[in-house]
């Protein structure tokens, strides 16, 4: 079974057709990437799957759970996290507090008042936020504001972030975009040695990220899925080619 | 973020102040501070704490919260006047009415962020205020203010003078201890989130606005709790507790000592206060340019308030080489 069934999504912008008829199922355990043009409608499919955007039609289950109609911070709480395009952490807050955050944040969920806790008191807690830090590298920086990190390092700890609450899900936005290559090989990395069972679904431009992580790759083009294969599939499938050709003459 | 903070290191700040508030009656009128003077400080060192929790930790800036320090003050002077000359039922009673009060103004304004929640906020407030000019004038008594009112008993104390000093000291010791424990909590951790990135916060599985309306709700009661003191300090509720200028007023004092510290915004409200009512004398008619000038001085070179003064004067003059 698919840990995410997307069926027959549907999103219109005013007159524009964002996605239509998107189907796509991604199996447990699996690296799916999401390619295609600018414009193709991946990042507004990701924004449906954290809730951000409702589409006009169409189902999102995720493990049997429908999506839709559910809060950001839900979807969060069911097992999906998201990685932003640009690095979302919290800037004026120490690289642990940032991590401390999602860590009360499946201990507690969504909500709760437990206002004169200390949360600093809280050692198995903060120990596992420290554990989290140290395994993406950035052990020297445990009390460094968050904003003063180099963009790389920033993303080191918005996947920290995410992975703190232990996610089944993580949805990535072009993880690797501005990043020097050697940037971006280390994030491949880190991607790469990521605990198994973790889902992952990732949208990219940079097709060396691509072949080097996904096994498998779904193209879409002005809001369609026009291919889904393996990564040898793909790369020569004459609709793909022509997405993207199609795209240059312009 | 250490566990090995010691009572002290943890606590520093509220027995400071807890020092400071219990020896003020001695050494305030040294300085020309009139007795009276001192408990009004005490009193906006509860709002202005209260009022740090909201703007200081979560970054939503109210122009507002005149309306929760006024509800408590008409509901203290009506409690006195027609139920009980004891203040532990009014008090009750007023914080009680003020935070349904913030509740369901937190609800509605919190959908908005930025200068629309401020503009908000104001109009709430501003619509208690005539409500109180106009509608409810047979209980508010409008114009001419509450009054009326009995002495103000703790059971069988009576409050005037020293008494009622201590009692709000008592109280702004205890209040500022809880917002520091507040500080320190997931709670505390979740709400200063807010302030750094809500997307980030509600993609991390965080309710922010539950915690949102949770920090606009205690400081609306810190803001009933001062309302409620002002009137047993003096048992006279003018429409003026409503206006936007007293809303205005706690967001200058805030501004001033520096917002998000806890600390600064009690000093600002010391400083403004002390400023308002000693100062101004020396200085004429004057004052109100004076006070202007130093807004703006504050404002523009120090936009952390005295906090960051004190921060700055601390580390040059007492930081060594090894920044220790």
């Amino acid at each position: 079974m698919p840990i995410l069934d997307i069926h027959q999504v549907s999103l219109s912008f005013g007159g524009l057709k964002a996605l239509q008829n998107v189907n796509l199922k991604v199996e447990q355990g699996s690296t799916h990437a999401l390619i295609g043009p600018n414009g193709a409608g991946k990042s507004t499919l990701l924004n449906v799957l954290t809730g951000m955007l409702k589409p006009d039609d169409g189902s999102v289950m995720f493990d049997g759970k429908p999506l839709l109609d559910v809060n950001s911070f839900d979807i969060n709480q069911l097992g999906i996290a998201k990685v932003f395009q640009t690095p979302a952490v919290f800037p004026e807050m120490t690289v642990l507090q940032n991590v401390t955050i999602p860590v009360f944040a499946a201990r507690d969920g969504s909500f709760r008042m437990n206002m004169l806790e200390g949360y600093a008191k809280q050692r198995p807690l903060i120990e596992f936020a420290e554990e989290q830090i140290c395994e993406i590298g950035l052990e020297k920086h445990m009390y460094t504001l968050a904003g003063s990190l180099s963009r790389g390092d920033k993303r080191r700890l918005e996947m920290a972030i995410c992975l703190a609450n232990k996610p089944r899900l993580l949805l990535l936005d072009e993880p690797t975009a501005g990043m020097a290559r050697h940037e971006t090989e280390k994030t491949i990395e880190l991607l790469q040695g990521m605990k198994d069972g973790i889902t992952k679904v990732i949208v990219e431009h940079d097709m060396n990220v691509v072949f080097s992580l996904a096994e498998k790759i779904s193209v879409l083009a002005q809001g369609q899925i026009i291919a889904e294969g393996s990564p040898d599939e793909i790369k020569g499938h004459p609709k793909v080619i022509e997405a993207y050709l199609g795209e240059a003459q312009v | 973020m250490n566990n090995q903070l010691s009572f002290w290191q943890l606590n520093k700040a509220v027995i400071l102040f807890a020092v400071v508030a219990l020896t003020m009656p001695l050494w305030f009128p040294l300085i020309n501070g009139y007795s009276g003077l001192d408990t009004k400080i005490m009193i906006f060192c509860i709002f202005l704490v209260g009022f740090d929790i909201l703007l200081g930790f979560t970054g939503y800036l109210s122009f507002g919260h005149a309306a929760f320090f006024g509800i408590a003050a008409y509901s203290t002077g009506l409690m006195l006047k027609n139920f009980s000359d004891n203040i532990v039922p009014a008090i009750i009673v007023a914080v009680a009415v003020a935070t349904l009060a913030a509740i369901v103004i937190g609800l509605l304004t919190l959908k908005r962020t930025g200068i629309y929640f401020s503009i908000l906020t104001l109009a709430f407030a501003e619509m208690f205020h005539s409500m109180a000019m106009a509608m409810l004038q047979t209980w508010t008594g409008g114009e001419n203010g509450l009054t009326g009112m009995p002495t103000p008993m703790l059971f069988d104390l009576k409050m005037q003078g020293n008494n009622v000093f201590y009692f709000t000291a008592i109280m702004a010791i205890l209040l500022f201890y809880v917002a520091k424990r507040i500080e320190r909590s997931p709670v505390g951790l979740m709400m200063k989130a807010i302030k750094c990135n809500q997307t980030r916060l509600e993609y991390t599985g965080i309710n922010a606005r539950k915690y949102k309306l949770l920090a606009f709700v205690i400081s609306a009661m810190y803001a009933a709790v001062a309302g409620a003191l002002m009137v047993v300090y003096e048992p006279f509720v003018g429409h003026e507790f409503l206006g936007w200028h007293q809303s205005g007023e706690v967001v200058i004092m805030s501004v001033i000592g520096g917002v998000g510290t806890l600390v600064g915004p009690m000093l600002g409200a010391g400083f403004m206060l002390y400023f308002e009512n000693v100062l101004s004398v020396d200085l004429g008619e004057q004052w109100l340019l004076v006070l202007g000038l130093i807004f703006m001085f504050v404002v523009i070179f120090m936009p952390g308030g005295f906090m960051e003064a004190l921060e700055r004067i601390k580390r040059r003059f007492f930081t060594t080489v090894d920044g220790e």
